[in-house]
Protein backbone atom coordinates (compact mmCIF):
# COMPACT_ATOMS: atom_id res chain seq x y z
CA UNK A 1 0.00 0.00 0.00
CA UNK A 2 2.78 2.69 0.82
CA UNK A 3 4.59 1.30 -2.43
CA UNK A 4 1.80 2.27 -4.24
CA UNK A 5 1.27 6.09 -2.55
CA UNK A 6 4.55 6.28 -3.38
CA UNK A 7 4.00 5.79 -6.56
CA UNK A 8 1.16 8.09 -7.11
CA UNK A 9 2.73 11.13 -5.08
CA UNK A 10 5.99 11.42 -6.79
CA UNK A 11 4.49 12.07 -10.49
CA UNK A 12 1.30 14.28 -8.65
CA UNK A 13 4.34 16.33 -6.47
CA UNK A 14 6.13 16.78 -10.44
CA UNK A 15 3.45 17.53 -12.44
CA UNK A 16 1.64 19.81 -9.52
CA UNK A 17 4.88 21.77 -9.19
CA UNK A 18 4.90 22.64 -12.96
CA UNK A 19 1.68 23.26 -13.24
CA UNK A 20 1.75 25.43 -10.03
CA UNK A 21 4.98 27.69 -10.62
CA UNK A 22 3.62 28.31 -14.50
CA UNK A 23 0.36 28.92 -12.72
CA UNK A 24 1.66 31.54 -10.73
CA UNK A 25 4.80 33.43 -13.14
CA UNK A 26 2.89 36.52 -14.73
CA UNK A 27 2.44 36.68 -17.99
CA UNK A 28 2.78 33.03 -18.67
CA UNK A 29 0.05 32.42 -16.40
CA UNK A 30 -2.47 33.49 -18.98
CA UNK A 31 -2.86 30.04 -20.04
CA UNK A 32 -4.54 29.27 -16.82
CA UNK A 33 -6.35 25.93 -16.09
CA UNK A 34 -4.85 24.32 -19.00
CA UNK A 35 -0.87 24.45 -16.85
CA UNK A 36 -3.07 22.33 -14.40
CA UNK A 37 -4.49 19.81 -17.28
CA UNK A 38 -1.17 19.75 -18.74
CA UNK A 39 0.86 18.56 -15.17
CA UNK A 40 -2.14 16.23 -14.53
CA UNK A 41 -1.02 15.04 -18.19
CA UNK A 42 2.71 14.56 -17.23
CA UNK A 43 1.96 13.20 -13.89
CA UNK A 44 -0.11 10.16 -15.54
CA UNK A 45 2.70 9.98 -18.29
CA UNK A 46 5.49 9.72 -15.34
CA UNK A 47 3.07 7.35 -13.69
CA UNK A 48 2.64 5.20 -16.87
CA UNK A 49 6.66 4.94 -16.56
CA UNK A 50 7.26 3.95 -13.47
CA UNK A 51 4.79 0.98 -13.73
CA UNK A 52 3.90 -1.84 -15.78
CA UNK A 53 0.36 -2.46 -14.80
CA UNK A 54 -2.03 -1.24 -17.25
CA UNK A 55 -3.90 1.85 -15.83
CA UNK A 56 -7.67 3.02 -15.54
CA UNK A 57 -9.17 5.97 -16.01
CA UNK A 58 -9.77 5.92 -12.44
CA UNK A 59 -6.20 6.06 -11.45
CA UNK A 60 -5.58 8.88 -13.39
CA UNK A 61 -8.36 10.68 -11.97
CA UNK A 62 -6.81 10.18 -8.60
CA UNK A 63 -3.72 11.00 -9.74
CA UNK A 64 -4.97 14.05 -11.05
CA UNK A 65 -6.74 15.46 -7.88
CA UNK A 66 -2.93 14.77 -6.35
CA UNK A 67 -1.50 16.96 -8.84
CA UNK A 68 -4.46 19.42 -8.79
CA UNK A 69 -3.76 20.03 -4.82
CA UNK A 70 -0.08 20.35 -5.13
CA UNK A 71 -0.53 22.67 -8.04
CA UNK A 72 -2.95 25.22 -5.47
CA UNK A 73 -0.42 25.20 -2.67
CA UNK A 74 2.64 25.77 -4.77
CA UNK A 75 1.06 28.59 -6.68
CA UNK A 76 -0.84 30.09 -3.39
CA UNK A 77 2.94 30.44 -2.47
CA UNK A 78 4.58 31.74 -5.62
CA UNK A 79 1.30 34.56 -5.46
CA UNK A 80 2.28 35.51 -1.92
CA UNK A 81 5.90 36.03 -3.20
CA UNK A 82 5.40 37.70 -6.12
CA UNK A 83 2.76 39.91 -5.30
CA UNK A 84 5.16 42.68 -5.01
CA UNK A 85 6.36 42.00 -8.82
CA UNK A 86 2.60 41.24 -9.98
CA UNK A 87 1.97 44.67 -8.63
CA UNK A 88 4.90 46.92 -10.39
CA UNK A 89 3.97 44.70 -13.32
CA UNK A 90 0.26 45.58 -13.58
CA UNK A 91 1.14 49.29 -13.13
CA UNK A 92 3.65 49.47 -16.11
CA UNK A 93 1.09 47.61 -18.08
CA UNK A 94 -1.77 50.72 -16.63
CA UNK A 95 0.72 53.30 -17.56
CA UNK A 96 1.08 51.92 -21.15
CA UNK A 97 -2.71 51.46 -21.75
CA UNK A 98 -3.88 54.58 -19.86
CA UNK A 99 -2.67 56.03 -23.64
CA UNK A 100 -5.22 54.14 -25.30
CA UNK A 101 -8.32 54.90 -21.89
CA UNK A 102 -10.95 55.67 -24.35
CA UNK A 103 -10.73 53.06 -26.34
CA UNK A 104 -10.70 50.63 -23.36
CA UNK A 105 -13.99 48.98 -22.27
CA UNK A 106 -15.71 49.92 -18.95
CA UNK A 107 -14.50 48.38 -15.84
CA UNK A 108 -10.86 48.16 -16.92
CA UNK A 109 -8.93 49.92 -14.86
CA UNK A 110 -10.85 48.28 -11.60
CA UNK A 111 -8.11 45.34 -12.90
CA UNK A 112 -5.63 47.16 -11.39
CA UNK A 113 -6.74 48.58 -8.12
CA UNK A 114 -5.15 48.03 -5.32
CA UNK A 115 -7.04 45.64 -3.41
CA UNK A 116 -6.42 43.11 -6.39
CA UNK A 117 -2.65 43.18 -4.61
CA UNK A 118 -3.05 42.74 -1.02
CA UNK A 119 -2.09 39.66 0.19
CA UNK A 120 -3.89 39.23 3.74
CA UNK A 121 -4.15 35.97 5.93
CA UNK A 122 -7.97 35.73 4.99
CA UNK A 123 -7.66 36.03 1.61
CA UNK A 124 -4.96 34.19 0.72
CA UNK A 125 -6.91 31.13 2.26
CA UNK A 126 -9.65 31.61 0.74
CA UNK A 127 -7.67 31.79 -2.58
CA UNK A 128 -6.15 28.58 -1.84
CA UNK A 129 -9.45 27.21 -0.34
CA UNK A 130 -10.66 27.77 -4.00
CA UNK A 131 -7.77 26.70 -5.82
CA UNK A 132 -7.47 23.63 -4.15
CA UNK A 133 -11.23 22.47 -5.22
CA UNK A 134 -11.01 23.87 -9.00
CA UNK A 135 -7.42 22.73 -9.59
CA UNK A 136 -8.63 18.61 -8.27
CA UNK A 137 -11.54 19.08 -10.75
CA UNK A 138 -9.36 20.34 -13.52
CA UNK A 139 -5.79 17.60 -12.16
CA UNK A 140 -8.94 15.07 -12.21
CA UNK A 141 -9.80 16.12 -15.95
CA UNK A 142 -6.19 16.41 -17.28
CA UNK A 143 -5.36 13.02 -15.66
CA UNK A 144 -8.17 11.25 -17.29
CA UNK A 145 -6.90 12.91 -20.44
CA UNK A 146 -3.38 11.77 -19.67
CA UNK A 147 -4.66 8.25 -19.38
CA UNK A 148 -6.28 7.72 -22.39
CA UNK A 149 -3.16 9.25 -23.86
CA UNK A 150 -0.72 6.73 -22.52
CA UNK A 151 -2.60 3.80 -21.22
CA UNK A 152 -1.23 0.66 -22.06
CA UNK A 153 -2.64 -1.90 -24.05
CA UNK A 154 -3.24 -5.33 -21.91
CA UNK A 155 -0.23 -8.01 -22.65
CA UNK A 156 -0.96 -9.80 -26.38
CA UNK A 157 -1.14 -13.91 -25.45
CA UNK A 158 2.21 -15.52 -27.35
CA UNK A 159 1.08 -16.70 -30.54
CA UNK A 160 0.61 -20.94 -30.88
CA UNK A 161 -0.64 -20.38 -26.97
CA UNK A 162 -3.61 -23.01 -26.14
CA UNK A 163 -6.63 -21.35 -26.25
CA UNK A 164 -8.06 -21.41 -22.92
CA UNK A 165 -11.92 -20.87 -21.99
CA UNK A 166 -11.97 -17.72 -19.98
CA UNK A 167 -13.62 -18.73 -16.38
CA UNK A 168 -16.44 -15.84 -16.60
CA UNK A 169 -17.82 -16.68 -13.25
CA UNK A 170 -20.44 -14.30 -12.05
CA UNK A 171 -20.38 -11.00 -13.62
CA UNK A 172 -22.27 -7.52 -12.44
CA UNK A 173 -22.83 -4.67 -14.41
CA UNK B 1 -27.63 -1.79 -13.68
CA UNK B 2 -25.07 -0.69 -10.77
CA UNK B 3 -22.85 0.81 -13.61
CA UNK B 4 -25.62 2.82 -15.04
CA UNK B 5 -27.08 4.36 -11.63
CA UNK B 6 -22.92 5.34 -10.51
CA UNK B 7 -22.57 6.74 -13.86
CA UNK B 8 -25.73 8.61 -13.93
CA UNK B 9 -25.41 10.16 -10.53
CA UNK B 10 -21.60 11.51 -11.20
CA UNK B 11 -23.87 12.77 -14.59
CA UNK B 12 -26.76 14.64 -12.84
CA UNK B 13 -24.09 16.03 -9.52
CA UNK B 14 -21.50 17.15 -13.05
CA UNK B 15 -24.23 18.97 -14.24
CA UNK B 16 -25.72 20.81 -11.34
CA UNK B 17 -21.83 21.55 -10.41
CA UNK B 18 -21.74 22.90 -14.27
CA UNK B 19 -24.99 25.33 -14.15
CA UNK B 20 -23.88 26.54 -10.69
CA UNK B 21 -20.48 27.34 -12.36
CA UNK B 22 -21.75 29.51 -14.95
CA UNK B 23 -24.71 30.83 -13.12
CA UNK B 24 -21.69 32.35 -10.92
CA UNK B 25 -20.16 33.81 -14.20
CA UNK B 26 -22.92 35.78 -14.56
CA UNK B 27 -23.85 36.68 -10.97
CA UNK B 28 -20.61 38.68 -11.12
CA UNK B 29 -21.02 41.43 -13.57
CA UNK B 30 -24.99 41.50 -11.65
CA UNK B 31 -23.47 42.14 -8.49
CA UNK B 32 -20.92 44.65 -9.49
CA UNK B 33 -23.57 46.48 -11.68
CA UNK B 34 -25.62 46.99 -7.73
CA UNK B 35 -22.78 47.72 -6.15
CA UNK B 36 -22.74 44.55 -4.24
CA UNK B 37 -19.44 43.82 -2.25
CA UNK B 38 -19.82 40.01 -3.11
CA UNK B 39 -19.10 40.79 -6.34
CA UNK B 40 -15.25 40.40 -5.50
CA UNK B 41 -15.65 36.94 -3.93
CA UNK B 42 -17.36 36.29 -7.23
CA UNK B 43 -14.26 37.47 -9.87
CA UNK B 44 -12.28 35.88 -7.37
CA UNK B 45 -13.37 32.29 -7.33
CA UNK B 46 -12.42 32.20 -11.15
CA UNK B 47 -9.10 34.76 -10.48
CA UNK B 48 -7.04 31.21 -10.34
CA UNK B 49 -8.29 29.83 -13.74
CA UNK B 50 -8.77 32.96 -15.87
CA UNK B 51 -6.65 35.85 -16.30
CA UNK B 52 -10.31 38.06 -16.78
CA UNK B 53 -8.77 40.52 -18.54
CA UNK B 54 -12.30 42.78 -19.54
CA UNK B 55 -10.64 43.33 -23.11
CA UNK B 56 -10.52 39.53 -24.03
CA UNK B 57 -13.90 39.26 -21.77
CA UNK B 58 -17.78 39.26 -23.03
CA UNK B 59 -19.98 42.15 -21.25
CA UNK B 60 -23.05 42.09 -19.17
CA UNK B 61 -24.56 44.99 -16.94
CA UNK B 62 -21.76 47.21 -18.21
CA UNK B 63 -19.47 44.73 -16.56
CA UNK B 64 -17.50 42.66 -17.83
CA UNK B 65 -18.19 38.82 -17.02
CA UNK B 66 -16.32 36.85 -14.46
CA UNK B 67 -14.04 34.59 -17.00
CA UNK B 68 -12.88 35.78 -20.51
CA UNK B 69 -14.50 34.59 -23.80
CA UNK B 70 -12.17 31.70 -24.35
CA UNK B 71 -13.15 30.64 -20.85
CA UNK B 72 -16.71 30.96 -21.46
CA UNK B 73 -16.84 28.94 -24.22
CA UNK B 74 -15.04 26.04 -22.54
CA UNK B 75 -17.31 25.81 -20.00
CA UNK B 76 -20.28 26.74 -22.52
CA UNK B 77 -18.93 23.60 -24.85
CA UNK B 78 -18.78 21.62 -21.34
CA UNK B 79 -22.61 21.98 -20.63
CA UNK B 80 -23.25 21.02 -24.34
CA UNK B 81 -21.15 17.86 -24.14
CA UNK B 82 -23.53 16.85 -21.40
CA UNK B 83 -26.06 16.93 -23.56
CA UNK B 84 -24.23 15.27 -26.52
CA UNK B 85 -23.02 12.52 -23.31
CA UNK B 86 -26.61 11.93 -22.27
CA UNK B 87 -27.70 11.40 -26.05
CA UNK B 88 -24.28 9.18 -27.09
CA UNK B 89 -23.43 6.93 -24.53
CA UNK B 90 -26.67 6.61 -22.57
CA UNK B 91 -25.12 6.40 -18.71
CA UNK B 92 -23.90 3.09 -20.03
CA UNK B 93 -20.72 3.08 -21.84
CA UNK B 94 -17.65 3.92 -19.98
CA UNK B 95 -14.98 3.96 -22.18
CA UNK B 96 -12.89 7.32 -23.18
CA UNK B 97 -13.19 9.04 -26.28
CA UNK B 98 -10.12 7.99 -28.98
CA UNK B 99 -6.92 10.02 -29.32
CA UNK B 100 -7.65 11.36 -32.58
CA UNK B 101 -10.78 12.85 -31.30
CA UNK B 102 -9.01 14.80 -28.62
CA UNK B 103 -6.41 15.99 -30.89
CA UNK B 104 -9.15 17.24 -33.58
CA UNK B 105 -10.87 19.18 -30.65
CA UNK B 106 -8.16 20.63 -29.10
CA UNK B 107 -6.32 21.72 -32.03
CA UNK B 108 -8.05 24.43 -32.85
CA UNK B 109 -7.64 26.16 -29.35
CA UNK B 110 -4.11 25.29 -29.16
CA UNK B 111 -3.24 26.84 -32.13
CA UNK B 112 -5.41 30.09 -31.82
CA UNK B 113 -4.19 30.34 -28.35
CA UNK B 114 -0.17 29.79 -29.37
CA UNK B 115 -1.07 32.91 -32.27
CA UNK B 116 -2.24 35.08 -30.11
CA UNK B 117 0.15 34.31 -27.10
CA UNK B 118 3.11 35.05 -29.57
CA UNK B 119 0.90 38.15 -31.84
CA UNK B 120 0.92 36.15 -34.48
CA UNK B 121 -2.73 37.24 -35.08
CA UNK B 122 -5.21 38.75 -32.83
CA UNK B 123 -8.90 37.18 -33.01
CA UNK B 124 -12.01 38.13 -32.12
CA UNK B 125 -13.80 36.96 -28.93
CA UNK B 126 -16.81 34.88 -30.95
CA UNK B 127 -13.46 32.88 -32.19
CA UNK B 128 -11.80 32.11 -29.08
CA UNK B 129 -15.16 31.69 -27.86
CA UNK B 130 -15.70 29.32 -30.87
CA UNK B 131 -12.57 27.09 -30.19
CA UNK B 132 -13.04 26.94 -26.26
CA UNK B 133 -16.43 25.60 -26.96
CA UNK B 134 -15.29 23.00 -29.34
CA UNK B 135 -12.54 21.54 -26.65
CA UNK B 136 -15.66 21.83 -24.08
CA UNK B 137 -17.86 19.22 -25.91
CA UNK B 138 -15.13 16.31 -25.74
CA UNK B 139 -14.79 16.86 -22.02
CA UNK B 140 -17.41 15.82 -20.29
CA UNK B 141 -16.64 12.58 -22.04
CA UNK B 142 -13.51 12.54 -20.07
CA UNK B 143 -14.72 13.59 -17.07
CA UNK B 144 -17.78 11.69 -16.20
CA UNK B 145 -15.69 8.24 -17.50
CA UNK B 146 -13.23 8.82 -15.17
CA UNK B 147 -15.00 9.75 -11.83
CA UNK B 148 -17.83 7.12 -12.93
CA UNK B 149 -15.34 4.29 -13.21
CA UNK B 150 -13.67 5.51 -9.94
CA UNK B 151 -16.58 4.84 -7.87
CA UNK B 152 -17.57 1.83 -9.93
CA UNK B 153 -13.91 0.26 -9.21
CA UNK B 154 -14.25 1.61 -5.09
CA UNK B 155 -17.90 -0.33 -5.36
CA UNK B 156 -16.19 -3.74 -6.81
CA UNK B 157 -12.77 -3.43 -4.37
CA UNK B 158 -15.78 -3.21 -1.17
CA UNK B 159 -17.84 -6.30 -2.86
CA UNK B 160 -15.11 -7.80 -3.29
CA UNK B 161 -13.59 -7.15 0.64
CA UNK B 162 -16.91 -8.16 2.30
CA UNK B 163 -17.11 -11.03 -0.02
CA UNK B 164 -13.26 -12.48 1.11
CA UNK B 165 -14.86 -11.66 5.08
CA UNK B 166 -17.64 -13.99 4.58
Amino acid sequence: MNEQKTLVLTPALIGGAIAGVLSGIPIVSCMCCLWIIGGAILATYLLSKTTSAPLTSSDGAIIGVFTGIVAAVVKTILDVILTPLNREIYQRLMERFAEYMQEMPPGFEDMFSESSFETTVPKILFELLISGIIFSALGALGGIIGISLFKKKPPQPPQGAPNVPENTGNRQS
Amino acid sequence: MKTKSRVRLVYFLTLAGTLLWLGLIFLAPYLKSRDSGLNIFAYLIFAPICHQIPARSFFLFGHPLAVCGRCLGIYFGFLGGMGLYAFRRRFSVTTLPRIRTFILATSPLVLDGMGNFFHLWSTPHWIRFLTGFLWGLILPFYFITGVSDFFINRDREKAERSKNIS
